[in-house]
Order: C-alpha cells, then sequence, then structure tokens
C-alpha cells in the first residue's frame, strides 16, 4: 500500500522523503511540512511518518489507540484546482473501488494552537469510517502563508483495514504470516509504560529548558532549520510529561504559549531568508 | 423573460456554509439582478438559483453637481465619467447623465461574479483565486436561456457546464439551457434541491420505524450528500450495556447516524455499494463502540470512589483549588440551600466524572456518566438522579432538574462557579465569557424562580450579587423597572426578588400602590438629599405631639414586610401626609430638623423595604 502511494505520488511530480529522525507528533510537524509551506516556493513531496503521541498510548490493550503509528502524508504547494480528483484517484490506486464504497468530505477544521497553525479542510470518510485529514493551510507559526498548500494525511492503519478486512489494527497482515500484533504490540506495551510511569520528569523537565535555550540560541545564529529540530524535541519532553500527568491545567498554557513562541520565531527567521533568496534570485 | 441560472460549483461546503448561502442569495441576487431567484438549490457540491430576468437592465441616472455649479464643475463631472459636458442633462436642478440600460446578456458578467464574492462566510479561506469563500470554489455555470454567461471572475473555470456526482458521474456535462439544469444533474445522479433530499430522508427513516435524533443531525445530514439513500445498520447488543447515552451520541455526534431503538440505527449514504457501505459503517460503529467500552470498563474498575478521590490532583481552576475543593464547597453550598443527605452525596460524588477517561472522550455526557457509575455503586436513586441533573438548565430554555437534591445541587454547582470565578478577577467583558457566566447566571435564576430552590441573596459574594440578578430584568416577563425595584427590597432570596417585582408590577395603578408610591417619594424627595443633615436615630424626646408623633407611633406599630407589606404601608400612607401638611420639616431648631430628617427617612425606609420606588416611573409618566 505505501509503495503504491509512493508510486503514484512520485508519478504527480512528489519529492519522495523518509521519516524525520527526530520524534514528531504528527506528519505536518516533519519540516518538509510545517517549514516548506512558508514562503513564496512551489514545492510537492510525500513521504510516511511514523507519529508518536505518549498520550494515546493503551499498554497494546486497545485495538484501536497507539501511542506510535503511521501516516502518510502529502503537501501539494500550490493546491492544483484538481487536488480532490487527484486524492481520490490515489484511493483507486490502493485498492479502494470507488464505485462500491460511499466516500464523503466531511467538514473538520484544523487549529493546532501549540504551532499558531490553522487550516479548513476534512476528514475523509469511507462507508463512515475516516481514513485521511485533508486541509488547506491557512496559517502556519502565526504566519499567513503566499501559496495555500493541501495537506492530504492519509490514516495508513485504518486505510489498511479497510483494504485488507481485517476487524482490528492488531490483525493487519504486515508480511505473510506476520501480523501488526507480531510487530508492534509489545513495543506498545512497554512505550505506554514507560511514556505514562517511567519516564524521568526531573531529567525531561530540564531537557524541555535545554532544547528551548538552544533553539532560540540557535535563532539568534539565524540557523532556522537546526533551531526547529530543537522545537520539535522540546515538543517531545512536554508531550512526555502531559502523559506522565507531571503538568497541571495552569502549567500547560504555559508550556503551550513557550513552544507557540519558539516556533514563531523559528518560523519568521526560515520565512524571511526564503523571500530574500527569492528576491535574490528576481 | 429570459431564464437565468448561477451554479457554483465548490468542494464540498460544511452545512453551516451551506445554511449562510442560502440566506443571503435572495438579497445578492436582489442587489445585482434586481430579482428574486424563482427557487434556491443548495447542497453540498453546487450552490444555484434560477431566476427571471428583464432583457435589458434599468436605466440609470448619475448626478452631478447643480446646475447653478454649471461653471465650476460640469467639465470635471463629465470628464470623470467619459463623456463631454455636452451629454449631460439637467434634471430637478441637477446636472447629470443618463445612463440607458444594456442588454442583460451584457452586465451579467459581472454581476454574477458580484453574487459569488458578495457571499459572505463566518469561516472563509484563501486557495489562490482572487476571493474568499467557504471552500475552494471550483467552476462557475451560467446560462441565460441557451446561452452561456462567463462570469467576470479570474482563476476559476467558467462555462455553461457542470459537474455530475462526485464519484458515480464525475466528469465534465454540459447544460444545454437554464431550464434544464434540474433534470441534467437528476441524470447525474444528483438532487440540488434540498427539499426533495429532506423529503426523502425522513420517507427513508419513517419506512424503517421510530427513527429519533437527539442531536438535531438531520438539518445537517441534508447539507452532506447529494443523493439521500437511507439504509439501516445493527451493533452487537451487548453494547447496550453501555450508559445509553454513550451509545447514542457515539452513533450522533461522531457518525451522524439516527437511532432506531434497540441495537438498529439508520444512516444517510451518497452512494456506493448499499452492502459494502452498510457492512463499513457497521465496522465503524462497533469500532467506536469498542473504544468507549474499553474506556467504560476501566473507569468502572476503578469506581466512583475512586476517581472522587483522583480529583485531589485536578485543578479545577487555577487559584480556586482543585476539583475536590470544589466538591468540598459544594457539599457546604447544598447544606446551605437547605439540602438533606441525598443531596449532600450527590455534591460530594458529583464531580468525581471529572476523572474519568470516558468524559475525556465525551466531554458533553458529563454529569450523566457519573450518575451512571454512582449508580453502579449502588448510590440511592435520588443521589443519581441529582448528580445526572447537575448541569440543568444547560440552556436558556433548557429543562429543569426534576429532582429537590438535583436543583439543589444544579444551584450550588453555579453559584460556586460565579463567586469563584468572580473572585478571582474574571468577570465576563463583552462578548467574552469563556465561564459561561451569563448562561450560569440565569440557570441560577430560573432555579430560583422556577425551580423553588431557595437561593439566599447573601450567598451571591460581591459583584456577583449584582450580576445575577440583573439577569432577572430579562427573565421576568414585567417592566424592568419593577424588577430595579425590587432588587433594592429587603427580599432574602433570589425568588423573592422576583415574588417582589411581580407583586409591585400587579399593584400598580391600585390605590395603595399609589399612596405608598406617593408617600415615598416625598418622604425621598426632602430627605434624601439632606441625609448628612439627619440625625442617626430618632429621639422620641423631640417629638411634636399631633401628626408626627402620630407618624413615628404608626411607623413604629407597621410591619411591612415583603411579599405582603402592601397594605401595611398604605396605612401609613395618611400620616406622612399629614405629616407634610402639619409639620414644618426644616424647622429652625437644627436639633428637631435633624430629628425630622431621620423620621422621613426611616418612614422611606420601611417603605423601601417593598423596593425602590424611585426606579418605578408613574405610569402617566412613562414614555410609551
Amino acid at each position: 500500500m505505501i509503495l503504491d502511494l509512493e508510486r503514484y505520488w512520485a508519478a504527480q511530480g512528489c519529492v519522495l522523503l523518509t521519516p524525520y529522525h527526530t520524534e514528531v507528533a504528527a506528519g505536518t510537524m516533519n519540516p518538509a511540512t510545517f517549514l516548506r509551506s512558508l514562503g513564496p516556493k512551489p514545492w510537492k513531496t510525500a513521504y510516511l511518518e511514523p507519529v508518536i503521541r505518549p498520550l494515546d498510548g493503551r499498554y497494546g490493550e486497545n485495538p484501536m489507540r497507539f501511542q506510535h503509528y503511521f501516516q502518510y502524508q502529502v503537501i501539494l504547494k500550490p493546491s492544483p484546482p484538481d487536488v480532490l480528483d487527484l486524492y481520490l484517484a490515489s484511493l483507486a490506486e490502493i485498492g479502494l473501488d470507488m464505485a462500491h464504497h460511499d466516500i464523503r468530505f466531511v467538514e473538520d477544521d484544523w487549529e493546532q494552537p501549540t504551532v499558531g497553525a490553522w487550516g479548513l479542510g476534512w476528514e475523509v470518510w469511507c462507508d463512515g469510517m475516516e481514513i485521511t485529514q485533508f486541509t488547506y493551510f491557512q496559517q502556519l507559526g502565526g504566519l499567513d502563508l503566499d501559496l495555500i498548500p493541501a495537506e492530504i494525511t492519509y490514516g495508513l492503519d485504518r486505510l489498511a483495514m479497510l483494504v485488507q478486512g481485517t476487524p482490528t489494527v492488531f490483525d493487519l497482515v504486515w508480511a505473510e504470516g506476520v501480523t501488526w500484533a507480531d510487530v508492534y504490540r509489545e513495543n506498545e506495551r512497554q512505550w505506554s509504560h514507560y511514556n505514562f510511569e517511567a519516564a524521568p520528569v526531573d531529567v525531561l523537565t530540564r531537557r524541555f529548558g535545554e532544547h528551548e535555550d538552544e533553539a532560540r540560541g540557535l535563532v539568534e545564529l539565524e540557523l532556522p532549520l537546526p533551531a526547529y529540530d530543537q522545537v520539535l524535541k522540546a515538543n517531545h519532553a512536554f508531550n512526555l510529561l502531559d502523559a506522565r500527568g507531571a503538568i497541571s491545567v495552569a502549567e500547560r498554557a504555559a508550556y503551550i504559549a513557550r513552544i507557540r513562541d519558539l516556533v514563531r520565531g523559528v518560523a519568521q527567521l526560515y520565512l524571511s531568508q526564503q523571500e530574500a533568496r527569492a528576491e535574490a534570485a528576481a | 423573460m429570459p431564464k437565468l441560472l448561477l451554479e457554483i460549483g465548490c468542494e464540498e461546503l460544511p452545512a453551516t456554509a451551506c445554511m449562510e448561502a442560502g440566506l443571503q442569495l435572495p438579497d445578492l441576487a436582489t442587489e445585482h439582478l434586481g430579482v428574486v431567484p424563482d427557487e434556491l438549490w443548495i447542497g453540498p457540491r453546487r450552490l444555484a438559483f434560477p431566476a427571471t430576468v428583464p432583457e435589458r437592465t434599468a436605466d440609470t441616472w448619475v448626478q452631478g453637481p447643480p446646475e447653478n455649479l454649471r461653471e465650476q464643475a460640469a467639465a470635471g463631472f463629465a470628464r470623470r465619467h467619459g463623456v463631454e459636458v455636452g451629454d449631460l442633462v439637467v434634471r430637478e436642478g441637477f446636472l447629470g447623465l443618463e445612463v440607458p440600460g444594456v442588454p442583460v446578456e451584457e452586465a451579467l458578467p459581472e454581476r454574477l461574479a458580484a453574487i459569488v464574492t458578495g457571499l459572505q462566510f463566518a469561516k472563509s479561506m484563501t486557495w489562490g483565486a482572487g476571493f474568499r469563500f467557504a471552500r475552494p470554489v471550483r467552476w462557475i455555470c451560467a446560462k441565460l436561456d441557451d446561452r452561456t454567461i462567463e462570469a467576470a471572475l479570474e482563476g476559476v473555470e467558467r462555462g455553461g457546464h457542470t459537474y455530475g456526482h462526485r464519484l458515480t458521474a464525475p466528469g465534465r456535462i454540459e447544460v444545454p439551457s437554464a431550464t434544464d439544469y434540474l433534470p441534467t444533474l437528476r441524470a447525474a445522479g444528483v438532487e440540488p434541491d434540498r427539499a426533495v433530499r429532506y423529503e426523502r430522508i425522513v420517507a427513508g427513516l419513517d419506512a424503517l420505524g421510530l427513527w429519533s435524533d437527539p442531536a438535531d443531525k438531520l438539518d445537517e445530514v441534508v447539507y452532506l450528500v447529494e443523493q439521500a439513500r437511507v439504509q439501516e445498520g445493527s451493533f452487537d447488543a451487548r453494547f447496550l450495556e453501555l450508559p445509553e447515552r454513550v451509545v447514542i451520541t457515539t452513533m450522533q455526534s461522531h457518525q451522524r447516524y439516527f437511532p432506531l431503538g434497540g441495537n438498529r440505527f439508520a444512516f444517510v449514504a451518497n452512494g456506493g455499494d448499499p452492502d459494502v457501505v452498510r457492512a463499513g459503517n457497521e465496522f465503524v460503529l462497533r469500532g467506536r463502540l469498542e473504544d468507549a467500552e474499553f474506556t467504560y470498563r476501566r473507569d468502572v474498575d476503578v469506581g466512583i470512589e475512586g476517581l472522587a478521590e483522583r480529583l485531589k490532583a485536578i485543578t479545577f481552576l487555577r487559584g480556586a483549588g482543585t476539583f475536590a475543593d470544589k466538591s468540598d464547597r459544594l457539599v457546604a453550598l447544598v447544606a446551605a440551600l437547605g439540602g438533606d443527605g441525598d443531596a449532600a452525596e450527590a455534591a460530594r460524588l458529583a464531580k468525581a466524572d471529572q476523572a474519568s477517561e470516558l468524559v475525556r472522550e465525551f466531554p458533553e455526557l458529563e454529569g450523566h456518566i457519573g450518575a451512571t457509575y454512582a449508580r453502579l455503586a449502588g448510590a440511592p436513586p435520588e443521589v443519581v438522579r441529582a448528580i445526572d441533573e447537575q448541569y440543568r438548565p444547560d440552556s436558556s430554555g433548557g429543562p429543569l432538574p426534576q429532582s429537590r437534591a438535583g436543583a439543589l445541587l444544579a444551584a450550588a454547582d453555579k453559584l460556586d462557579t460565579l463567586n469563584v470565578v468572580f473572585g478571582l478577577g474574571k468577570r465576563p467583558t463583552g462578548s467574552r465569557d469563556p465561564f459561561g457566566l451569563r448562561r450560569a447566571a440565569i440557570g441560577l435564576c430560573r432555579l430560583a424562580v422556577e425551580g423553588d430552590v431557595v437561593v439566599p441573596r447573601e450567598l451571591l459574594v460581591g459583584d456577583v450579587r449584582d450580576f445575577v440578578e440583573e439577569r432577572l430584568e430579562g427573565l421576568l416577563d414585567v417592566p424592568v423597572q419593577f424588577v430595579r425595584a425590587a432588587r433594592a427590597s429587603a427580599a432574602a432570596d433570589l425568588a423573592g426578588v422576583a415574588r417582589q417585582a411581580r407583586m409591585l408590577a400587579r399593584a400598580e395603578r391600585t390605590d395603595e400602590f399609589e399612596a405608598v408610591l406617593t408617600a415615598f417619594e416625598r418622604a425621598h424627595r426632602l430627605a434624601g438629599r439632606a441625609e448628612a443633615e439627619a440625625a442617626p436615630v430618632l429621639d422620641p424626646a423631640l417629638l411634636e405631639a399631633g401628626a408626627e408623633r402620630d407618624l413615628a407611633d404608626a411607623l413604629g406599630g407597621a410591619a411591612i414586610e415583603v411579599d405582603d407589606g402592601l397594605e401595611a404601608a398604605a396605612a401609613l400612607a395618611p400620616h406622612v401626609n399629614r405629616y407634610f401638611d402639619d409639620v414644618l420639616v426644616m424647622a429652625d431648631d437644627p436639633a428637631v430638623r435633624a430629628n425630622r430628617l431621620r423620621l422621613l427617612l426611616d418612614v422611606r425606609d420601611a417603605l423601601g423595604r417593598l423596593g425602590d420606588f424611585a426606579q418605578i416611573q408613574r405610569a402617566g409618566e412613562r414614555a410609551s
């Protein structure tokens, strides 16, 4: 399925990337989406992204909730007029027969206050199941976008269930004779244990501060790309602290504000460099 | 006259955007075409209407400068409009330009574009065309009879063609003429008319039996589909053990299904193979119910007491302690409101479900989930019902709690939130009311007035008292001035203020009311502004025999209480009048004068126990 998507989107002119090397809570946070969506330069990419959401772990007991799962992410900037048709054709490519299914685009407005971002779009339903998030970004890092990208985020586990007709994610066939459960269930158990019970609060709290400081320092050195990695690491530390129950409601808002400030600083710097480069080229 | 057809082809619009467009299109058509649409056809992928338009646009008159300024201004005006001074004509003393109408075909491109860009949505976006819309506009089809009109909008495909159903007829389809639009689309798997889709859905639901729609999803669903096929599905009966509202919310809020009772449900499909689509929807629902069941079992294992224990670690509001602190306050408040042991127990457990996982998944079911867990733990029915009803009324017209303990708990909860949030200095400003304090205040008033909860006014701390009592002004069906007067009365509780306001309004125009109002006004007018001069307390030794002593005696013997004090107050009135006739209040002797002023103030304050009559304008003096 992943190979089919790769082939299809490569044929549409997308740059195929590999998953990012540090933990992200959504494919959107990968710099290939988040930073590249800023600025005047067109950009098309497609990549697989394992997303890490410590709070969503269920010790491998709940067959629909995991702290680690897969998204397939496509960015088309600017969005072409036939973008929805392109998307529907990609579903046919992975074996969903449009004539048999009820595909729906159900309003879903996306907002991520942690990173000052919002967009309008849909959750795409196939026979009532959400299989994709589709978003036209409007703002990222608090900045209006020059070219409006379309973001297509496939929920691969669910799509695979649909295509394979398995009752749960556990039963997905990963390779012949090997199921999802064989590959990942023990991971879920151990990581849930770590996320909820074992992750060291004092160390994570200290690391959050260190990543924050380093990100600021790198912004001053005008290095937005390494700075952005530090923001991702700080964000992951925050998510772990959150899962550990170490953040009160009041503190939460303060942490979110700190991350938002970092993201804003990095996004502004990245954008100004992009614009300067575009001007120099013109 | 020619028939016009405009279709704005969109990517799937949200239901709310469809409704917004439906409301605006008649006005926009009137503004730009001079006619009201013959019909409106609104759906997720197209906003369309037919209209009958005149052959030519109307002649218009562009008014210029007054004729007597011809020398100074005529040339400039003519130049601005690209004509010669000689082309200007005079009408009613003004120079101006007669612009003859043009064939409607020539005007339409601009005017249709103005209609499209004139639509305003609460949430809109950009996507690369030069205007905002709720979702991208992908094509505009416009026909004037059989002629194609190209709307003047850059960046959007325009012409005399449309597109059919996204999945079954996705290709480009020519619309031969304006009147062919509906049959063309129906042949392409699309029912553009919302009313037809609505009827079809209702008929389909009726055919499946007794259906329900507690969350009002039908109005939304009708805008989610271009064709309407109602289907039936079912789920494993074991899920009926879950709290019923969890099952219904799962079906309605998430999936927009219509419960058919038991383990059956109906849904509306937009296409696909019926068996495949049904199986898929059943599969999704099972997954969601399994998730809810999983969460539910984990909560039940912890139990309501265990959940209540966890509240110590959950902040209610920064600066206002934890939910455990809030629970303690609620227990004290329901006691202050006269609650019994059941009410106290309900208050103790009321917030326990804030610690549950299921409420995190179904925040709209807070209270109900806690009630379910309390029932499972063997709590008495009255306690369970009270926990269930604690958030009522949740809208200004919503139902009140049915149980006594529920009403007390609901009042205590609102009272606590109001006092706490105001105490933190976070009162609502303008339209910002993040804690829902207006709704809480209205709910509290209704619980007092309609729900017979005695809410002592002294429990409304600081500014909360005014904030809550101001809501009575809008809530009671008596003129505001009587509510304002009653708020200043000696009524001890919220409902008492309401009763007093109604009593005053009813009594208006009676002789007693008139007499009391007059007496109050006279006393207030004279002594009210000389308050500083008045003696601190009345000295009986300084009273003069006759009218003055009579008044003091009458006042001492009068029992003027709220609710039924009007008669006693009216009995005092003749003494007040005689006092004014016989006694010179502003006596030369300062001590006597001070004492007389004090007597009048005491009279005013005694009458004022019924309310501040200064707030009341006589019926004859009121602007009608």
